[in-house]
């Protein structure tokens, strides 16, 4: 039975410490942030992204110093990258996608592999929406690819880049999930939303 | 402050009809504003109160960073046109500045700033139109705002005011029973422990009096709770409603 349950109230009756929308004391466990409780499990539904290490992030190039970039993650903590792992010069604004190369313990982070992105359009979204846009093995993913052709990259902080085919079919589509990510039968209703908003697109081709 | 003003109606009521424990009409709703992370509207009596939260965002002025949690900057601040008299001019005055330090005290308790190293997490609290308790229904608001914000919190703290007018105990005092009653306090507490978080003594009560005026306080928490989680909920369930009436 799935629950939306609200700061301080009680999730375990046994004090738990793993999960990340939660906090424990003798009492028992509580959560922290309004989440929606799924046989023990506790899924936030609001949060901001903290940098983990080896994430797959996209980031707008912040400020250009002596040495690389400091990055905007789409989180209250940025990153920096080297000048040495860069094998091109990038300009304040540019989109990049990285990878979280290392972390501290007060979130400041480092970056990896940097690629520049061409063209295209970026999303922002809920980072904690992430796992539901790319659903089980990329299958949601999947779905969004087939029916719109667009090429999708899912940073984990919550910025999604797109590029060719119908852009705005595959926005729509990612801004639905994250409103009815927490509502059951998520998957039908994306594969039922999309075949029908493609044949709409194809009769206006016709 | 002794006053010969009589706060009861002939049948024991108060001035506006309601008994002794009675809370005024209270009305939230979460995620009225757009731009902010988090935000809530409290209408409580003829209070209105609009409570924004922004971050956790990078501090700013920078020398304020701490290293081990998140800052709290809490600003209270009543509209010019708020009341009938008094705050007539805008911005902050010595009183704004009591309430927001006062606030910013609350939220330090509650808000888990640990996860947060070197952020400030900004709570901004409008009282568009006050009617006595202010302070009260700004925390209120505040709180529902943090957790719409998605900030953790160990618990969405309550406030109510006790006071004593012509020698009886009231909760939820308005404008006149604040300013012509013997007695006025403020509290604000985490309902899911009971722990007070806030405690402004205005005037004097015994010893008996305060252990009575916490159990109203204690009760009344339980119906602001009800409507707080009510409000955040509903953020929620009426995407799932959408999604039935299709």
């Amino acid at each position: 039975m799935r629950t939306i349950v609200v700061p301080g109230e009680k999730v375990a009756d046994e004090p738990r410490q793993q999960d990340e929308a939660c906090f424990a004391d003798s009492h028992g466990t509580f959560a922290s942030v309004v989440s929606l409780a799924d046989e023990g499990r506790v899924i936030p539904l609001k949060g901001r992204y903290l940098p983990i290490l080896g994430d797959y992030v996209i980031g707008i190039i912040k400020e250009m110093q002596l040495t690389g970039y400091i990055i905007d993650l789409n989180s209250p903590y940025e990153a920096r990258l080297s000048d040495r792992d860069c094998r091109e010069e990038y300009r304040i604004g540019d989109v990049i996608s990285a990878k979280i190369s290392s972390v501290n313990e007060v979130h400041d982070a480092g970056a990896m592999e940097p690629r520049a992105f061409q063209g295209g359009e970026l999303l922002e979204v809920e980072p904690v929406k992430v796992p539901r846009i790319i659903g089980r093995n990329g299958s949601m993913l999947a779905t969004i690819k087939e029916y719109t052709d667009t090429q999708l990259f899912v940073g984990k902080n919550g910025r999604i880049y797109l590029k060719d085919g119908n852009t705005v079919l595959a926005s729509l589509a990612v801004l639905k999930i994250c409103r009815e990510a927490h509502i059951p039968g998520l998957t039908e209703r994306m594969t039922a939303f999309l075949q029908e908003e493609s044949k709409k697109v194809k009769k206006n081709e016709e | 402050m002794k006053s010969d003003k009589v706060l009861f109606n002939p049948d024991g009521s108060r001035l506006d009809g309601r008994g002794a424990t009675d809370l005024r009409p209270l009305a939230i709703r979460a995620g009225v504003l757009k731009r902010a992370e988090g935000s809530a509207m409290v209408e409580w009596g003829k209070n209105k109160v609009i409570a924004a939260v922004y971050g956790p965002r990078e501090v700013f002025p920078r020398f304020m960073t701490d290293p081990y949690k998140a800052i709290i900057s809490a600003r209270y601040i009543m509209a010019p046109f708020s009341s009938l008299e008094e705050h007539n001019r805008s911005g902050p005055n010595r009183r704004s500045q009591e309430i927001s330090k006062v606030c910013k005290h609350v939220f330090e308790n509650l808000i888990l700033t640990e996860k947060f190293p070197k952020t400030m997490i900004e709570i901004h609290m409008e009282v568009i139109q006050s009617d006595g308790g202010t302070r009260v229904a700004a925390i209120t608001a505040a709180a529902v705002a943090l957790a719409d914000a998605g900030i953790p919190l160990r618990d969405i703290a309550c406030g109510v005011s006790v006071g004593k007018a012509n020698g009886k105990l009231v909760l939820d005092l308005d404008k006149t029973e604040d300013n012509f009653g013997e007695s006025d306090v403020p509290h604000v507490i985490s309902p899911r422990t009971g722990e007070i978080l806030l405690y402004q003594l205005d005037g004097m009560l015994t010893k008996e009096e305060i252990s009575q005026s916490y159990d109203m306080v204690l009760e009344a928490s339980k119906q602001i709770r009800e409507k707080q989680v009510a409000a955040l909920k509903e953020k929620y369930e009426s995407a799932l409603d959408a999604q039935n009436g299709e």
